[in-house]
């Protein structure tokens, strides 16, 4: 009984602390709330998105793909140097991330930044490049 | 007599010319309902996606993501199911975001020079002061409990963890619980039994 009331009081405390801290959020978390929700919104008006987004995640996928390809033929020391008694190859690893379905997943809420990771320069290895 | 037709079965039964007008009171009530329903759970959710992902921009952006997701993929459902579908959505933002952030961190560990290990998403510790402007004293105990709320909470599991939030502190039932956390009515209860459990040990001596 007493361990009953002990978390009834828990939670009761719990709740009342979380229901604080939202009626403590500040005036520019709340405009961006409020601004995010008309965005949704105008989706609705909208009633779809643009088209453009549709190929965005496949070409970041494929920009992982190649990402994957360069460090592959990277030397594991380039890569990494401090590293390379003690931790895999950096294409095993980003092989077994790519295996894993962990790349894709993100590319497909985060293309953008994928895309620019591709873009930017490796340090070629055997003739990579 | 129509049963719970979708907003775009609605209106893609209305003739074009004819029923204009009434397309556009029908987007106008749908938006108006979702609009209530996203004013109603904003706040909340982005205190929810705060505490688990402990950044401020990141729980912004997952739930401005949930809102438009829900929009796009659900605003034609009765309104009655949207809000354990929007946590659900939500609570997928999260964890994409913590698997974005870990694959990130692994792949700039991965290029040469980078110091991803420094320079990644650290938990910055203003982040765990509550948004609020400056309070008295009670204000600051008030913060200083919840920070040990957030703290205890983000040591549980993660099932256990959502179990504990959409139960306790956002108010759903078990039913609406499961559909959230896309399990059974006995997984909610288990988890949300070993999070009260573990916080209670937490915080027992502090609270």
């Amino acid at each position: 009984m007493s361990n009953d009331e002990r978390w009834t009081g828990t939670e009761r405390h719990a709740r009342q602390l979380f229901d604080a801290s939202v009626e403590g959020l500040d005036g520019e978390t709340r405009s961006r709330l409020n601004r995010a929700r008309q965005a949704a919104l105008e989706e609705i008006a909208r009633g779809r998105a643009s088209p453009w987004r549709s190929w965005l995640p496949a070409a970041a996928a494929a920009s992982i793909a190649l990402l994957a390809v360069a460090l592959w033929r990277m030397p594991a020391e380039v890569a990494d140097p401090s590293a390379r008694d003690s931790r895999p190859a950096p294409a095993a690893e980003v092989v077994e991330m790519l295996a894993n379905g962990e790349g894709f997943d993100v590319a497909s809420e985060d293309p953008e930044f994928y895309v620019w990771l591709e873009s930017r320069d490796l340090p070629s290895g055997n003739g990579a490049g | 007599m129509m049963g719970p037709a979708t907003l775009e079965v609605l209106l893609a039964e209305l003739p074009v010319d004819v029923g204009r007008s009434r397309r556009e009171e029908a987007c106008l009530d749908a938006a108006e309902t979702l609009d209530r329903f996203l004013a109603g759970v904003e706040r909340r959710a982005f205190r929810i996606a705060q505490m688990a992902l402990r950044d401020r921009d990141d729980a912004l952006d997952v739930v401005q993501d949930a809102m438009l997701h829900l929009a796009r993929s659900y605003g034609g459902r009765p309104s009655g199911e949207w809000r354990p579908l929007f946590y659900r959505i939500l609570y997928n933002g999260i964890r994409d975001k913590q698997r974005r952030r870990s694959v990130r961190s692994r792949l700039f560990g991965l290029l040469p020079g980078s110091r991803a290990d420094e320079d990644g998403p650290q938990e910055d510790p203003l982040e765990r002061v509550a948004d609020g402007a400056p309070g008295p004293d009670r204000q600051l105990m008030a913060d200083q409990a919840m920070q040990r709320l957030e703290s205890a909470l983000a040591a549980l599991p993660p099932r256990q963890q959502e179990a504990f939030t959409l139960r306790c502190l956002e108010g759903m039932d078990v039913a609406e619980t499961a559909t959230a956390m896309g399990c059974s009515e006995g997984s909610v209860k288990t988890h949300y039994f070993r999070a009260l459990q573990a916080l209670r040990g937490q915080l027992a001596e502090v609270w």
